[in-house]
């Protein structure tokens, strides 16, 4: 069932990336596309899938990739379904931190620094929500502190706004705040890819912690599980691949709670067999969402963290309030 | 060489000793149940001589080796632990519940050896749960689900078996049921350790009683010996008459005590 349902998403991606080369605002044949994804043919279809659509698509796929996987992960170890890097405030909190390295204009003092500081930003807010939830052990508790540090860092980053020097800065800002993976290139992609496979890695080494943990944290240190290890390894996998994900496309929410919810019952609530396939899923929700994006007639290019939240927002009410939340 | 041996231990939380030179040893095959009011220290000890707290003084010791010495691998492939609270985060499915069992020898759901399915296998007829493999476990009755607790822990195949009241909140069906497939793992050749309340439940079907209060044990033997009408004013602060009944005794409360 894993697998088939692995190997189904994994199939969809490819169909979909394939599908954010062909459509755009220049209409390309497949078979330019291919002939120029081969380096062959019109130098300038060469020079729009290379530079423009496949590193677009590509982002789109590594970051909704990041945070299903970060979403599935982190509500395996906190054991709540509403648990995800956007509502935790672990985006919002990484958002602010580049956008801080940006206002201060830091970011030109070499390619790195930006994705450093969204990890940083990233690990700081999954580090203070992992301590609130293993104090309280109450998932609605826990999802306040989420929604305060969410908050505290939007009131932050509306004060490096207000204060921005020039419209230029203002303009960057605001594309953090919404999320979007307009123009990116594969110099970005390299520079966010290595934290982002470290994460993904690392939250993959975590699998059959994160089924022990369906136990209860006792149980779970009953059945041999190293508890800190695993929260430890969880919190750093997460933040990592997060902080990397807004690094590459600013805070884009709700991937992480809509995508491992979807594929749940298709692993039969298994949440190790969860990640892979809710990293698919997230990719291929973001890869299609931004496809969306490009194609919709609007005057100014919908961004698509708020086509992410437009769709999302609602999908978490939904769940929330059907929900048996873990107290 | 005993299969569970506690040395003094002794453990206190802001300066109020809650287990307080504990000492006893477990040998294979019994039954035995720890009793005690609320507050004595039951599930504390229990923690600390399975080494998942550490005592502020005295040592416990599984298989002869320090708890502290052993990685929670090495400690879970030879005591099995049912915690007090044993809320299910997911609806998995039953055999995935007891496939966890198996998390000491590198198995996950979905992913298991032979040896993990046959132990596995093992757990779900004794349990009897066969036919309920795939059921979600929301849909599962509460005694069904203890059930499948047991057989999660059974699952490990260790020579001791701890749990932290089994049978709270079953009915008395279930509660007899769930003693029964303790003492069935205990006469199979295990050493079972397990907190009750219920104290007719204890008469019935202990081997052996350790009674807790404030902390400390203060007596320790077969339930013949141990429970007398003056022992339960004592620990329990009830009025109970008892009666020898063959091996064992039988157990009226009239009420609390005077």
């Amino acid at each position: 069932m894993t697998v088939r349902a692995n190997a189904l998403l994994t199939l969809a991606l490819i169909a979909a990336i394939l599908l954010a080369l062909l459509l755009g605002s220049v209409p390309l044949s497949p078979g330019r596309i291919l002939g120029a994804l081969g380096l062959q043919g019109n130098p300038g279809d060469i020079l729009v899938v290379w530079q423009i659509r496949l590193p677009r698509a590509l982002a789109a796929a590594l970051v909704g990739a990041a945070l299903g996987m970060s979403g599935a992960a982190l509500q395996g170890l906190l054991r709540n379904p509403l648990a995800e890097p956007g509502i935790l405030g672990v985006s919002a909190t990484a958002a602010l931190f580049a956008t801080f390295v940006l206002f201060f204009g830091l970011a030109g003092a070499g390619p790195l620094i930006l994705p450093l500081a969204a990890i940083a930003g990233a690990l700081a807010a999954t580090l203070v929500v992992a301590i609130a939830a293993l104090r309280t052990r109450s998932a609605v508790t826990l999802i306040l502190v989420g929604i305060g540090l969410s908050s505290f860092s939007a009131a932050l980053m509306a004060l490096l706004m207000n204060l921005a020097p020039n419209p230029f800065t203002l303009a960057d800002m605001i594309n953090w705040t919404l999320g979007t993976v307009a123009n990116r290139s594969f110099a970005d992609l390299a520079y966010a890819a290595p934290f982002l496979a470290v994460g993904v890695g690392t939250l993959l080494a975590t699998r059959r912690g994160l089924a022990a943990l369906a136990l209860g944290e006792e149980a779970a240190e009953g059945v041999g599980l190293d508890l800190r290890r695993q929260r430890l390894a969880v919190i750093l996998g997460a933040g990592l691949a997060t902080g990397a994900a807004v690094s590459l496309a600013g805070a884009i929410g709700f991937v992480g709670i809509v995508a491992p919810h979807l594929v749940r019952p298709f692993v039969g609530y298994d949440p190790a067999r969860l990640l892979v396939p809710s990293a698919l899923l997230g990719a291929l929700v973001l890869v299609l969402a931004d496809i969306g994006v490009r194609l919709l007639p609007t005057d100014s290019e919908l961004r698509l963290g708020v086509v992410a939240a437009l769709i999302g927002a609602p999908i978490f009410v939904w769940i929330a309030a059907r929900g048996r939340l873990v107290e | 060489m005993s299969v569970l041996e506690a040395r003094a231990l002794t453990y206190r939380a802001e300066d109020r000793p809650l287990v307080e030179d504990a000492s006893f040893r477990l040998e294979p095959g019994g039954l035995t149940m720890l009793i005690g009011p609320n507050g004595s220290g039951k599930s504390t000890l229990l923690r600390l001589a399975l080494g998942l707290l550490a005592p502020d003084a005295g040592e416990a010791l599984i298989d002869g080796t320090s708890v502290r010495r052993l990685s929670p691998t090495a400690r879970a492939r030879k005591a099995a632990y049912l915690p007090q609270t044993r809320p299910l985060a997911w609806p998995m499915p039953v055999c995935d519940v007891i496939a966890l069992g198996r998390f000491a020898y590198g198995a996950a759901p979905g992913r298991l050896s032979a040896k993990d399915a046959a132990a596995v296998e093992r757990a779900i007829v004794a349990c009897r749960l066969a036919g309920f493999e795939d059921r979600a476990a929301d849909t599962l009755s509460g005694g069904e689900l203890a059930r499948v607790h047991l057989a999660r822990a059974l699952a490990a195949e260790t020579p001791l078996l701890v749990a932290d009241e089994p049978v709270a909140a079953l009915d008395p069906r279930y509660q007899h049921e769930v003693a029964r497939l303790f003492a069935a793992a205990a006469h199979a050749g295990r050493a079972v350790l397990t907190v009750v309340h219920d104290l007719t439940l204890a008469a019935r079907y202990a081997d052996r009683l350790i009674w807790m209060k404030d902390g400390r044990i203060i007596a320790d033997g077969s339930v013949a010996d141990t429970m007398t009408a003056e022992r339960l004013a004592e620990v329990f602060g009830i009025e109970a008459e008892v009666t020898p009944n063959g091996s064992r005794v039988s157990l009226t409360v009239a009420g609390p005590a005077r």
